[in-house]
């Protein structure tokens, strides 16, 4: 499957970029995620809890970010499985400054569905993806909108603190 | 596949399949006809703990007129509907819509209610139930509210109805008379599902010019809807010159969908032919 579009986000292209890079405020605003931890630079993995109808399920797997290139370009990995069905595929993400208030998202990614999932799913597994997509989106807009007005501008100094500590301990660990 | 284990409950009133619903919450399942739920469960895609089946409910499964409206119980099986004398009257659009659903075996057991709270995107009723402006009631244990099906459908696989809520009825108000109307889908072979499906309705003024048109469109994108372009490029004109160009917008703003089966260009051009063929189908049956 492949899935390609832009979309655009009413802030300025390196708040799009931090928040991209951003597990824990990823986390929140991927429909259905769970957790998202920091596996290593560039590395998570997750857990997403997807229901669409009556079709629900839990899925886990790693995400892998490449080729980055701040504040403008990077590639995705993702591997997830779970009892029904599998997803494997990589997408790239590049935001283009539109001005200094919004950014342009363009995405384009080839995907590989697999399992039970696909057998009753085939009819409405690219909808189901564009609807996540476009939730993910509003969600990030919604984010970036309360940025703007300052909500999580003063939490950001106690995030940025916590984060350079949870690497800090990830780099400790992984020399061991 | 079998599906997991589950435990049966036949709900005795509606009242009763309510007070389950709360008390099993996220574990409990409507069980209407089952031929969207049952093959998914039989795929262990869905698990649910409880099934509440509410097909049997008599209460839920009778057609009647009522204030000037046919309201048809949410339980009603697409046989009982494409049959019923009520609704082949006044509601001709919904007959020949539901006539034209899966099979026989789907349409002995499928039920209206069940169809439009799966909101499946190629399923064949909300084409003309958006058409038909119907009304559809739900209830809760807290009391009951009736939504517009333009407002039903809010995308896929999703609807206005909330846990803890049961679909009861659909009403519709009579077509009114000398209003043409038709059905057309392109059927997906294997499922019988509507790769395109067009519902329209059409009213003519004093002169044969369109006076009032409403389209459906299902199949096309993640959820049904009004074709309004289409709706207003054919207000007030000749319906032979008109039909054509006011066709043509049938996928205008649309996301359409894309799968195995189309494309999602090959969808949209469906749209427009369907939508072309539906008006001149329903032109001849309608009487200024």
């Amino acid at each position: 499957m492949k899935l390609s579009g832009e979309t655009v986000l009413s802030a300025p292209r390196e708040w799009v970029w931090d928040l991209f890079n951003d597990p824990q405020r990823l986390s929140k605003l991927i429909p259905g995620c769970e957790k998202l931890e920091i596996l290593g630079p560039d590395e998570y993995s997750g857990t997403l809890n997807v229901g669409i109808a009556s079709v629900k399920g839990v899925y886990s797997g790693k995400l892998k970010l490449e080729d980055k290139r701040a504040p403008e370009h990077y590639r995705m990995l993702v591997d997830g499985k779970g009892k029904q069905g599998f997803i494997r595929g990589s997408g790239t993400l590049d935001l283009e400054a539109r001005n200094a208030k919004s950014t342009t998202i363009k995405y384009a990614g080839d995907v590989q569905i697999g399992g039970p999932l696909v057998q009753v799913g085939q009819r409405v597994i690219d909808s189901a993806a564009k609807m996540m997509l476009g939730q993910f989106f509003a969600a990030a807009e919604a984010e970036l909108q309360a940025e703007a007005s300052g909500k999580v501008a003063r939490q950001g100094i106690f995030l940025n603190l916590w984060r350079s500590i949870v690497r800090l301990f990830a780099r400790f660990f992984r020399r061991q | 596949m079998y599906p997991s284990a589950f435990e049966y409950h036949r709900a005795s009133s509606v009242k009763d399949a309510l007070k389950m619903l709360a008390d099993y919450g996220e574990d409990g399942k409507l069980l209407a006809g089952g031929h969207s739920l049952v093959p998914i469960m039989k795929l262990r895609l869905a698990q649910p703990a409880h099934l509440i089946d509410i097909s049997g409910l008599p209460e839920l499964g009778a057609i009647r007129e009522e204030g000037g409206k046919i309201v048809i119980g949410a339980m009603t099986t697409h046989r009982a509907v494409e049959s019923s004398s009520l609704v082949r009257a006044k509601l001709g659009l919904l007959a020949e819509c539901a006539a034209l659903i899966g099979d026989i075996q789907v349409r002995n057991r499928g039920t209206i209610g069940g169809s439009i709270a799966h909101a499946d995107p190629a399923a064949d009723y909300p084409a003309a139930i958006l058409a038909l402006e119907a009304e559809i009631k739900i209830e809760s244990v807290s009391g009951s509210r009736t939504v517009k099906a333009e407002d039903f459908f809010i995308d896929l696989m999703t609807t206005a109805v909330r846990p803890g809520e049961i679909v009861t009825e659909v009403a519709l108000a009579p077509i009114s008379t000398g209003c043409g109307f038709a059905y057309l889908k392109h059927r997906q072979p294997a499922s019988g599902f509507a790769m395109v499906g067009v519902a329209v309705l059409l009213a003519l003024g004093k002169s044969r010019t369109c006076e009032r048109a409403r389209v459906g469109i299902t199949g096309l994108a993640a959820k049904p809807f009004r074709a309004r372009a289409v709706e207003s490029a054919l207000a007030g004109k000749d319906p032979a010159q008109a039909f054509a160009s006011a066709a043509a917008h049938a996928a205008d703003g649309i996301d359409a969908m894309s799968d195995i089966h189309a494309a999602a260009d090959f969808r949209a051009e469906l749209a427009r032919v369907y939508t072309r063929r539906a008006l001149e189908m329903a032109l001849p049956r309608a009487k200024a």
